[in-house]
């Protein structure tokens, strides 16, 4: 029952779309040490790529951290959301 | 507080006194009750499938933060996923607090989690400062946050002390086990 539920809300607006982004927000609590964990532990990033982004959250206020379908990058920031980082998705061109 | 380390089977020891087990597990259980009043619908098959939950952004800026808005420009889509996914992530949150409760309240003086208690723990750790944060009035870089009082002295103290057991634990988890290996 679930898959039928997901399956007819989510799945006609990806196939068409561009391109969706997982966005993650600066936040002045979670720690660098966190967020690089998060992103290596999470998406798999190298150490090196988790700490590019995680400074570029820093310095920049945000850093692009996943590219693809609506779908998958809602459950992206459900993740980030879970482990309490500050994250949106948008359309890629917005 | 002795700090986390990695045990040869894989699990995370760490020592806390019988204050700090008392604080840590009062922070969590007011997590789990502040999130707690939300999860629950009215309406059991919506209760059933996890959804159901409210189509705003909360007022209280401490539960905004913690379930906060999806879609950063489009407040329709923001508030659809909210209803969607609010009820489980809610849930997700309190179950996380509750281990955390729960595994200091079968602890001694030794603290020891499984490798799925950690990741539980690292959470709950992090919706704990974020909460205090939003008290505290803590919203960007370099913001000290209300220092007026002898209770926003100590909860600075606390989001401090909370950060150290964070950065412990975080250590203890990037050891691959390098120094058990013979």
């Amino acid at each position: 029952m679930n898959q039928t539920l997901e399956g007819t809300e989510l799945h006609e607006q990806t196939v068409l779309d561009s391109p969706w982004i997982t966005l993650v927000w600066n936040d002045p609590v979670n720690l660098m040490s966190y967020v690089s964990y998060v992103f290596r532990s999470y998406f798999g990033f190298t150490r090196e790529e988790a700490d590019r982004l995680m400074l570029q959250v820093h310095n920049d206020g945000r850093a692009v951290v996943a590219t693809g379908s609506r779908e998958e990058m809602e459950r992206h920031v459900e993740a980030m959301h879970d482990f309490g980082l500050w994250a949106t998705l948008q359309k890629a061109d917005a | 507080m002795i700090p986390f380390t990695k045990t040869e089977n894989g699990s995370y020891v760490a020592g806390f006194t019988d204050v700090e087990t008392e604080i840590i597990a009062d922070l969590a259980a007011q997590i789990a009750g502040m999130l707690g009043s939300l999860v629950g619908s009215d309406d059991p098959l919506f209760e059933a499938v996890g959804i159901g939950g409210s189509s705003l952004l909360n007022d209280d800026p401490a539960i905004a933060r913690l379930l906060p808005d999806a879609y950063g420009e489009d407040a329709v889509a923001s508030s659809d996923f909210r209803r969607l996914t609010e009820q489980s992530l809610a849930t997700r949150k309190v179950a996380n607090a509750r281990t955390v409760i729960d595994s200091l309240a079968r602890s001694g003086e030794a603290l020891e989690l499984s490798g799925q208690e950690a990741q539980a723990w690292l959470r709950t750790l992090s919706d704990i400062r974020l909460t205090i944060a939003a008290r505290l009035g803590i919203e960007h870089d370099g913001d000290e946050g209300d220092t007026d009082s002898d209770s926003a002295l100590a909860l600075h103290d606390l989001y401090d002390w909370l950060a150290y057991v964070t950065e412990s634990l975080l250590d203890a988890l990037d050891d691959c086990g390098t120094r058990w290996m013979t």
